[in-house]
C-alpha cells in the first residue's frame, strides 16, 4: 500500500489522526504522572471508568430517552467516576494504614468488578445503540468516528489548555509539594486539576485503545522523554511527540500488516521507543551511565590504593 | 459431588489459595505487582499451550507463571538503574507484554482459542466444566484439584518461610544482618504468587484475580494488628465473600468473578467506614484528657 | 555465653574504602574496635558513619578492603555480631506485637523448621524486663513512642546476645527515660566482657556513654580511648571548623 492510497482511505486516515491524538494528550499529560510518582493512577482510572461509561449509556438511554452511544455522554460518566475513583484510592490511603499500592489495586479490581455487572446487564438486554460498548475492553481504533475525533480533540485541547494555564502550579506542586501550597492556590485545588487533567488523558483513548492498554499511553512516553531531557517543559512536548508518533506509527503498521489488532501493536511501538531511550539516550542511559561508572570506579580505586 | 456444589467449591478454594499469598502481597507493597502479573502471564498461557496442547495443565501453569517473574524481575532491575521513578517500571512491562500476548491470541497463533472477555474476568462455570472422574463416581470438577494443589503449596510455602518472610517484610535490614537473604525469598515468594495468579486465571481473568489476592487481606489487615490474626480474618473472608460473590453473581446472571469482587469490595467500604467511625470516636474521647506520649 | 578465646581485638578494618554510585564515602580507613569497650562513632553528616557499619557487616558492598570479627570473616561469626539498624528503615504499621519483634532476635538460631520454645520465649521476657518494656509486651509494635519503640530493637539485640554488637543511631528520637534505660543497658553489656559500637552524633555525651570513640569524616581522623582520642584538635578536625570556634566548648 502506497502512502497515497493509505491517506485516500477515510477509515485509515481516522485511525491514523485518531490515535496520534490520543497519543499527544495521553504523553503530554503522563508527565506530571510520571513526575509525581503515581503513574500507575492511570490503570486505575481507565478500569474506574468502565462502570462510568455504562452508568452514563443507562441513563442516556433509561432516563433520557436518547442514543446511548453519545460519546459526550459517556465521556461525562468516565470522566465522573474516574475521578471518584482517584479520589477513593488517595482518600483511602491517606486516612488508613492500607498503603497506596493496595488502596489503587482494590479501587481498580472493585470499580471493574462493578463494571462488568453492569455490563451483563446492558449486553442481555435489547438497548438501543449498544452495539460497540464490549469495545471499551479492548478498544477498536477502527470505529473512530469523524465525530469521535472532534470530541477527542477538543476534550483532549481542553485539558492541555488547563496545563498551559495552570503550569506554573502545576510544575511547582510536582518538584515541591509543600512549597506549592504559599502561591495562594490550595494544594488540594491544584491536585484535584491536575487529576482531573490526567483523568481526561487516560479516559479519551479508552474506546480506540480499550481501558487494558491505557495505561501504557500515559506511563510509556514519559519515561522515554525523561531520558532525553532535563526540563519540565522539554520533558511535557517530547513526551506528547513520542507518544503521537508511537501512536501513528503503531497504527499505521496495523492497518498495513492487516489482522494485527492496533492498540496492542502501538503499544508494542511505544515500549520499542523506551528501551532505545532508556539504553541509548546519550547522558542518562543504561550504557552511558555503565560505562561513566566504571571509568569513574576504576579512577576511584586507582586515587584510593596510591599511597 | 453435583456441578453446582463442585462449582462452589471451586470458588472457594480458588478464593482462599489467591487470598493467603495476599497477606504477604499487602503487607510487602506489591498489590500493583499482581496487576501487572496478571496481565503479563497472557503471552506466558499462549506460549505454554503451544508446548502443552492443554490449558489446564500444570506445566503449562508453571511455564506461564515465569512470564509474571518477567515482570517482577524486570521492573526491580528498572528501578535500580536509578533511570527511572515511582511506580513507572511496573507500568512499562507488563502492557507490553499483555499486547503480545492479545496479538498472538488474534492471530491464532497455536491454535490457541482464548475468548478475550473471559480473558479480563475469566469464566469459572467453564473452568469447572470439565468434571474429573474417579471410579465412575463424579469427583467434581478437575480444576478443583488444581486450584487445591495450588493452595497446600501456598500453605505449606507460608508455613515454612513464615518467620523469614515475616522478618524481611518488617525488618530488612535487620534480616540481612542475620544472613538470610531477603532478595531470593521475595523472588521465590514472588514466583509464587504468579503460579497462584495464572493459576487461577481461568476462573477469575486477569483483572479480577487482584481482588480475589488484594482485598481480603486489606479487609483484615485493617481490622487486626496480629499477624496470625490477619491470616484467619483473611481466608474466613476470602471463602465467605466467595460463597456470597456466587450466589450475587448467580442472581445477576453475571461472571461469578465479578460478583465475587464486588461483594468483597461492599465488605471492604463496609469495615473501612466502621474503623474510621471507631478512630473518630477514640479521638474525640482522648481529646479531653491531655495527650500522654 | 562464653568469649572464644581468638585472642585480637572484636573487629578489624583494614583498608576499607566505599563509594555510593561514583561518590567515594569511606576512603581506606583502618580501624580496630578492642574487646569489651563501648565505642562511639562520631563525625559530621554525610562523614560515613551508617556506611562504615553497614560496609562492616555486608550490607553495602565495599569499593576495597577488608574486614574481620574476632579474627574471622563474618560469614563463619555471624551469630557472635548483632546488628540495630536505625529506626527508619522498620515498618511501624506491620500487624506484630512487641513480645514477637522481640523474639525476632532468636530468629538467626533457630534453622528453616525450628520453631521458637519455651527457652526462647523466657529469653524474650527476660530481655524485655531488662529493657523495661515488659508492660508493653502485647502492644502493636506502632502503637509506642519512638524511646519505647528504640528499647524493643534493644531488647531484640539483647535476645541475640552476640559478643559484639552494631547500633546505628540509637539514642536518636528518644526521650530521656529511655536514653537512660539503653545507657544502662550498654554498661551492663560492657561489663559483661561484650562488645559495643554506636553511631552516635551527640558529642555532648560521648563522655559519658562511650570508653572508646573514633572520629570519622570520610577517613579515621582518630581512634582510640576517649581521654586520648577526643580531644578538641581531632573534633576540629573531623567536623572541618577553625580553632577558636565556641561550638566546641561543652565537650571539653
Amino acid at each position: 500500500m502506497t502512502p497515497a492510497e493509505f491517506f485516500a482511505d477515510h477509515t485509515f486516515r481516522m485511525v491514523l489522526f485518531g490515535t496520534s491524538v490520543i497519543g499527544l494528550v495521553a504523553g503530554a499529560l503522563g508527565s506530571f504522572a510520571y513526575l509525581r510518582k503515581q503513574s500507575l493512577i492511570s490503570d486505575v482510572i481507565s478500569h474506574a471508568a468502565l462502570p462510568g461509561t455504562l452508568g452514563a449509556f443507562l441513563f442516556t438511554v433509561l432516563v433520557l430517552g436518547a442514543d446511548g452511544r453519545s460519546m459526550i455522554a459517556l465521556l461525562t460518566g468516565a470522566v465522573l467516576v474516574g475521578t471518584i475513583s482517584v479520589l477513593f484510592a488517595n482518600h483511602v490511603a491517606r486516612v488508613s494504614k492500607i498503603r497506596i499500592d493496595t488502596a489503587m489495586a482494590i479501587t481498580l479490581t472493585i470499580f471493574f468488578g462493578a463494571g462488568m455487572l453492569l455490563m451483563r446487564i446492558i449486553t442481555d438486554r435489547p438497548f438501543p445503540g449498544k452495539g460497540g460498548i464490549q469495545d471499551y475492553l479492548f478498544g477498536n481504533a477502527s470505529v473512530i468516528t469523524y465525530a469521535d475525533l472532534v470530541t477527542s480533540i477538543g476534550v483532549g485541547g481542553l485539558a492541555l489548555v488547563l496545563m498551559v494555564v495552570f503550569w506554573k502550579e502545576f510544575a511547582l506542586r510536582t518538584f515541591d509539594a509543600d512549597h506549592a501550597s504559599v502561591l495562594g492556590f490550595g494544594a488540594r485545588t491544584i491536585d484535584a486539576l491536575m487529576f482531573g487533567t490526567i483523568v481526561i488523558a487516560t479516559i479519551i483513548g479508552l474506546k480506540a485503545v480499550g481501558l487494558v492498554l491505557m495505561v501504557a499511553f500515559v506511563v510509556t512516553p514519559p519515561a522515554a522523554a525523561r531520558q532525553w531531557t532535563r526540563t519540565l517543559p522539554g520533558m511535557v512536548t517530547l513526551s506528547g511527540l513520542i507518544g503521537a508518533a508511537g501512536s501513528g506509527i503503531g497504527a499505521y503498521l496495523s492497518i498495513v500488516l492487516g489482522d494485527v489488532p492496533t492498540g496492542p501493536l502501538i503499544v508494542l511501538t511505544l515500549f520499542g521507543f523506551f528501551v532505545l531511550s532508556v539504553l541509548l539516550a546519550p547522558g542518562r542511559s543504561i550504557v552511558t551511565r555503565a560505562l561513566e561508572r566504571a571509568r569513574a570506579r576504576r579512577r576511584l580505586k586507582a586515587e584510593l590504593s596510591a599511597p | 459431588m453435583s456441578f453446582l456444589l463442585g462449582t462452589v467449591l471451586l470458588a472457594v478454594v480458588t478464593a482462599m489459595a489467591c487470598a493467603l499469598p495476599g497477606v504477604f502481597v499487602v503487607l510487602r507493597r506489591n498489590s500493583m505487582l499482581v496487576d501487572a502479573i496478571s496481565h503479563a502471564v497472557l503471552p506466558g498461557i499462549v506460549v505454554g499451550y503451544f508446548f502443552t496442547r492443554s490449558l489446564d495443565s500444570p506445566l503449562l501453569i508453571l511455564g506461564a507463571a515465569l512470564a509474571g517473574l518477567v515482570v517482577v524481575l524486570g521492573s526491580e532491575y528498572l528501578s535500580r538503574t536509578g533511570l527511572l521513578t515511582g511506580d513507572a517500571p511496573q507500568g512499562l512491562i507488563f502492557p507490553a507484554l499483555f499486547s503480545a500476548g492479545v496479538i498472538m491470541v488474534t492471530l491464532n497463533f497455536a491454535n490457541v482459542h482464548l475468548d478475550t472477555h473471559a480473558v479480563l474476568v475469566g469464566d469459572l462455570n467453564l473452568a469447572a466444566f470439565h468434571q474429573l472422574q474417579i471410579g465412575g463416581v463424579l469427583a467434581g470438577p478437575s480444576y478443583l484439584y488444581v486450584m487445591l494443589a495450588v493452595l497446600v503449596v501456598n500453605g505449606v510455602f507460608l508455613a515454612v518461610c513464615y518467620r523469614r518472610l515475616k522478618i524481611s517484610t518488617f525488618d530488612p535490614g535487620f534480616a540481612r544482618s542475620l544472613g538470610l537473604r531477603p532478595g531470593a525469598l521475595n523472588t521465590a515468594f514472588m514466583f509464587l504468587v504468579s503460579v497462584t495468579v495464572t493459576a487461577a486465571f481461568h476462573a477469575a481473568g486477569a483483572i479480577l484475580v487482584i481482588a480475589l489476592v488484594v482485598v481480603p487481606p486489606a479487609t483484615a489487615y485493617l481490622l487486626t494488628g496480629r499477624l496470625p490474626m490477619m491470616i484467619g480474618l483473611t481466608l474466613a473472608i476470602a471463602a465467605g465473600g466467595a460463597l456470597a460473590g456466587f450466589w450475587l453473581a448467580y442472581l445477576a446472571d453475571a461472571a461469578t468473578s465479578a460478583g465475587m469482587a464486588v461483594f468483597y469490595g461492599l465488605v471492604f467500604a463496609a469495615v473501612f467506614t466502621a474503623t474510621r467511625l471507631r478512630q473518630r470516636l477514640r479521638a474525640r474521647r482522648e481529646s479531653a484528657p491531655a495527650a500522654a506520649a | 555465653m562464653p568469649l572464644a578465646d581468638d585472642g585480637g581485638p572484636a573487629a578489624r578494618v583494614t583498608n576499607l574504602s566505599v563509594a555510593y554510585r561514583t561518590t567515594p564515602v569511606l576512603r581506606r580507613v583502618d580501624l580496630d574496635v578492642p574487646r569489651g569497650v563501648v565505642m562511639g562513632v562520631v563525625g559530621p553528616n554525610g562523614a560515613g558513619k551508617s556506611s562504615l557499619i553497614k560496609a562492616m557487616l555486608g550490607l553495602v558492598p565495599p569499593l576495597a578492603g577488608e574486614v574481620e570479627f574476632f579474627g574471622r570473616p563474618l560469614a563463619k561469626v555471624r551469630r557472635r555480631v548483632g546488628y540495630m539498624p536505625q529506626s527508619a528503615t522498620v515498618d511501624w504499621d506491620f500487624p506484630t506485637t512487641v513480645r514477637d519483634v522481640v523474639t525476632m532476635g532468636t530468629y538467626g538460631g533457630l534453622g528453616w523448621f525450628r520453631r521458637p520454645g519455651r527457652p526462647e520465649h523466657e529469653r524474650a521476657e527476660e530481655a524485655m524486663a531488662q529493657t523495661g518494656i515488659d508492660a508493653l509486651a502485647g502492644r502493636q509494635i506502632g502503637e509506642l513512642s519512638g524511646g519505647q519503640r528504640q528499647r524493643v530493637f534493644l531488647a531484640r539485640a539483647l535476645v541475640q546476645a552476640p559478643d559484639l554488637y552494631f547500633m546505628d543511631e540509637p539514642f536518636q528520637g528518644v526521650d530521656a527515660k529511655s536514653q537512660q534505660a539503653i545507657v544502662a543497658v550498654l554498661h551492663l553489656l560492657r561489663e559483661q566482657g561484650r562488645t559495643v559500637v554506636i553511631v552516635h552524633h551527640d558529642l555532648a555525651t560521648v563522655r559519658d556513654y562511650c570508653d572508646h570513640v573514633t572520629l570519622l569524616n570520610q577517613r579515621v581522623i582518630a581512634s582510640g580511648p576517649v581521654a586520648e582520642a577526643f580531644t578538641k584538635e581531632h573534633i576540629r578536625s573531623a567536623y572541618e571548623v577553625a580553632a577558636g570556634d565556641d561550638f566546641l566548648e561543652f565537650t571539653a
